[in-house]
């Protein structure tokens, strides 16, 4: 056997080596209630914010403490606390995918997603002056 | 319906520019492919004439599309889509560039005139055997590229996506098109994404698009090779160009990477985020290809792992390409681009590539020669081999990770978990790839000092006994000040002190002076350099705005990782780190807002002793699309960056909050006080204000000021100045406000025959004037900055080393 078959070899082995360890790399989506049940994971949540109750920042209190409620993909409800400041226009945001775990009653995050409709895609028509109105007969 | 106002010749002459591009440079491809079939040489050169002919329209036709495109930005032609939704009125003139390639189009249309210009220069380089079968394959690309700017439906399917098309066309649902005069409605674009306007934005794109562009070159040599079965006449022309190319494609990756860390806020220069990741391993590739060419050229050993290399490297671009313009990264990148509906496209585009050049490949694989005795340990060409495949090892895991999107829905449907990207990449992809560097740093750093073929052991053995022991005393040193102690750490701080220390030693004793042949000790150098800045700017990065008003003393007290936003109260000296930082105020200057933070370096022993002042203006736009965009400000030391940026600031309220019969009437004269809620006001003269910064004054107008002291029940005291205006008959009162006590005064009557004036105060709630900012200390973060540098130039000292070979080969 020449060398550089075994190095092809050792390559071909670490990078099985490599695959077979991504399985406890990789993180999973999950809902609220797959999360209770796995604690001491971190795992990653998508969902919408729930705008039924108010949002919880107070810098003057406290400027790394940051509170909401999210509603996962499975329609459920839960109590979400980011130590960090609120993301700016927090509230229009359209999806949320947050990086935690779960502590008890509430979601610990480490790390926010926001995705909002208008931040990369602004294909707003905003025009100066234009009303739906019909004032103006489209003949004059 | 003609449209008023509208201008439709740019759409019409830019689409068929667009049409001829990609005509000319498929009709261009077909030319080069009879000539390169061809045995007759008078047959190939009339073909070859016809090629280049199609290629000089294919280039005129670029530079019309692009005249055309800058023409309806620079004009404001918003009844374009690209103009509307990419550039503004008020964009400045600099970022009309940034607007050009802000969007997939504009950016497609950037690699296209990249090829384009290497294309005509490899025409007249490329020589009489490879230009034919090289210019082949570069206009097929070239093709397949301007076929992403068509935007023609066949039927059903929309091939591409112009940058011509007329808003009202996009936008087919929107009531107003119906209007003959529509444009008069819309006197604006949607404008330049904030984040994106910024120099770097200028200089970035075409920088890497050229590095994307120039990995072409290799590529179309190496299938060149295959097909004309010449495995190793393609070996000496590609040389310099792999060279260009790394060094090129290098500093737009870093480019990135100080973009990222000068005004974004991420807090470093590298987040493995996988637009980042897509862009560096076919870099990685493609530095393994030149290494392996070289122990080619050297030793005949490695030329199929040089094809596969160099093959591997623009397949790897395409896959790049992939996954940042098809969308699918969706969820797990802030900064890929926007969907266009082109997967389908981009998808066929890797497939056409891909295929056929591993095809060739694999047919072609035995023939390759290779030598039959094999490569002794004690050789260069040996660890150069190794090193290559551990370069290999790292692309394979990065893309692995990062491509998860990519397969997820597979491993959906096979298993029934929905699996994401790692929670913490910077650690995952760290704990592969930190081994990684550990090796290449050392093997980088040794294999200079083996001969290719044999070398002399026992020297080598003396040598890097010594370089090991002064590293081994360095590494002792540094990790002792620099407070290193994890082992991954240990073993990252030897190997980058062991590249520096072996390197140097090399350049300066071994080549003694021979400044032509220091390429690869220079940008091995600067790799080491670069490694051991990564290692001590991030281990030892460290966050000083530490927060610890309103924290409970439960749990979150010990986490002080938990307190990285400061608060910071207008005018109060607030301790970060050696430092004390005050917040005094802020100012605009459209669109940006700067908040004017002093800093000031106290003694570490007697905070009283100040050794250096300085003001710091982290800015940020306040968006009405995307909120609050910060950009950071950063104070640059040469051992240590001060990085600070703002996270949240109070939302101002409006004036309006003062509502008229919340204010009370004061009757007083001077030297009176009257008492509010929170403090006591005391008038202290009335008196005529001839300069006034509030209002403009001019002659003939009268303006009387009344000067109050506020004193608050606790804190310190406050002015307020009401002013009383006659302005052309009327008169007019100015308020004047204290936020932080919530006080509005207004000076309503001037009464002379009391020698009284009526003071009205309003109370609303305080209004405290505050940033929330974070400052962190990157220490020796300049080493990744003048590492990359001597990367980069150790590149280019090696290309012009072959140049100058060259030269001596043609006159000899």
């Amino acid at each position: 056997m020449k060398k550089v078959h075994i190095i092809g070899l050792g390559i071909i082995a670490v990078a099985i080596g490599i695959i077979i360890s991504t399985a406890s790399d990789y993180s999973t989506y999950e809902n609220f209630s797959s999360a209770k049940l796995k604690t001491g994971k971190d795992f990653q949540i998508v969902g919408t914010l729930d705008t039924t109750h108010a949002l919880e920042y107070d810098a003057v209190k406290d400027p790394n403490y940051f509170s909401f409620m999210l509603i996962d993909k499975k329609g459920e409800s839960c109590k979400v606390v980011f130590h960090g400041s609120k993301p700016q226009d927090f509230e229009r945001s359209e999806s949320i995918v947050l990086t935690g775990r779960m502590k008890g009653d509430y979601f610990s995050a480490s790390h926010i997603l926001m995705k909002c409709p208008s931040k990369y895609k602004n294909d707003e028509l905003n025009v100066e002056g234009y009303q739906e109105v019909e004032a103006v007969p489209e003949e004059s | 319906m003609v449209f008023e106002n509208e201008l439709s010749w740019p759409g019409i002459a830019g689409q068929l520019f667009v049409i001829t591009a990609f005509i000319s440079s498929l009709v261009s491809a077909v030319a080069y492919f009879i000539s390169a079939q061809s045995k007759d040489e008078i047959i190939q050169q009339s073909w070859n004439k016809i090629a280049r002919m199609l290629f000089t329209v294919q280039a005129i036709a670029i530079v019309g599309i692009i005249y055309t495109l800058y023409f309806i930005i620079s004009e404001h032609r918003f009844e374009y889509h690209y103009a509307w939704s990419h550039s503004s009125m008020q964009l400045p003139m600099e970022y009309l560039l940034a607007c050009f390639w802000e969007g997939q189009e504009g950016s497609f249309l950037l690699w296209m005139f990249w090829n384009m210009v290497l294309g005509a220069v490899l025409i007249f380089r490329a020589g009489k055997k490879w230009e034919a079968p090289v210019l082949f394959v570069f206009m097929i690309v070239q093709a397949l590229i301007a076929s992403m700017l068509l935007g023609i439906h066949f039927w059903d399917y929309k091939v591409g996506s112009t940058p011509f098309s007329l808003l009202r066309e996009v936008m087919i649902e929107a009531p107003i098109f119906q209007r003959v005069d529509y444009l008069s409605f819309i006197k604006n674009g949607n404008g330049l994404n904030p984040l994106l306007q910024n120099y770097w934005m200028v200089i970035h794109p075409p920088v890497l698009f050229l590095g994307f562009a120039s990995t072409l070159v290799p590529f179309a040599y190496a299938m060149a090779a295959l097909w004309k079965k010449d495995f190793t006449g393609w070996i000496d022309s590609v040389l310099p160009w792999t060279l260009f190319s790394g060094a090129l494609f290098g500093t737009g990756i870093m480019m990135g990477g100080a973009w990222a860390y000068e005004s974004l806020t991420f807090g470093g220069f590298w987040a493995w985020d996988p637009v980042e990741n897509a862009s560096l391993v076919p870099w990685l590739i493609l530095v393994g290809g030149i290494h392996t060419m070289l122990a080619f050229k050297k030793t005949g050993h490695s030329l199929r792992s040089t094809f596969l290399f160099f093959l591997l490297t623009f397949i790897l671009v395409l896959y790049s390409t992939f996954l940042t313009r098809s969308g699918i990264l969706g969820d797990t990148s802030v900064h890929a681009f926007t969907d266009l509906g082109m997967s389908g496209h981009l998808i066929f585009y890797l497939i056409a590539l891909t295929v056929p050049a591993m095809i060739l490949l694999i047919l072609n694989w035995k023939k390759i020669q290779a030598p039959e005795k094999e490569e002794a340990m004690a050789s260069r060409e040996f660890w150069i081999f190794v090193g290559a495949g551990i370069l290999f090892i790292s692309a394979f895991q990065i893309t692995l990770y990062t491509s998860i999107p990519v397969y997820k829905g597979l491993i959906h449907s096979l298993t029934g978990v929905e699996i994401a990207p790692p929670t913490e990449p910077i650690q995952t992809y760290n704990s592969y790839q930190l081994p990684v560097a550990v090796l290449i740093l050392l093997l980088s750093s040794l294999a200079l000092y083996l001969k290719f073929r044999k070398s002399e052991m026992k020297q080598f053995y003396r040598r890097m006994i010594v370089i090991s022991i002064i590293t081994i005393l360095a590494t002792a040193i540094i990790a002792w000040k620099g407070d290193l102690t994890y082992p991954t750490y240990l073993a990252l701080l030897f190997a980058s002190l062991f590249s520096i220390i072996a390197n140097m030693y090399y350049m300066f004793t071994i080549l003694k002076g021979k400044h032509r042949l220091y390429g690869p000790a220079l940008a091995h150098l600067g790799f080491g350099i670069f490694m051991l800045g990564v290692l001590i700017s991030s281990a030892n990065k460290h966050t000083i705005s530490l927060n610890y008003r309103g924290v409970d003393y439960g749990e979150r007290m010990n986490n002080l990782e938990l307190h990285t936003n400061q608060f910071m109260p207008k005018n109060s000296r607030e301790r970060m780190g050696n430092y004390f930082a005050t917040y005094i105020g802020d100012s605009t200057s459209e669109p940006n807002h700067y908040y004017k933070v002093l800093f000031e370096r106290v003694n570490i022993w007697d905070s009283s002793v100040v050794h250096e002042k300085f003001i710091l203006y982290p800015n940020a736009q306040i968006n009405p699309k995307m909120g609050l965009i910060s950009n950071p400000a950063t104070r640059h030391y040469w051992t240590r960056d001060v990085y600070t940026h703002v996270t949240t600031v109070p939302e101002k309220n409006n004036e309006a909050t003062a509502q008229e019969e919340k204010f009370k009437e004061h009757k007083i004269a001077k030297g009176d006080t009257i008492f509010t809620s929170n403090s006591y006001v005391i008038l202290e003269a009335v008196e005529q204000v001839t300069k006034t910064d509030i209002v403009k004054l001019v002659k003939g107008d009268l303006c009387i000021g009344a000067k109050l002291h506020v004193y608050p029940m606790t804190g310190k005291d406050y002015f307020a100045e009401p002013l009383y205006l006659i302005q052309g008959g009327a008169a007019i009162p100015v308020n004047d406000k204290i936020n932080e006590l919530g006080l509005i005064f207004r000076l309503t009557k001037i009464l002379p025959e009391e020698n009284k004036v009526q003071i009205d105060i309003a109370e609303v709630k305080p209004e405290q004037d505050y940033i929330v900012m974070k400052a962190i200390v990157f220490p020796y973060i300049n080493l990744v900055w003048l590492g990359i540098i001597m990367c980069v130039a150790g590149f280019f000292v090696s290309l012009f080393r072959v140049f100058q070979k060259k030269k001596i080969a043609v006159s000899s």
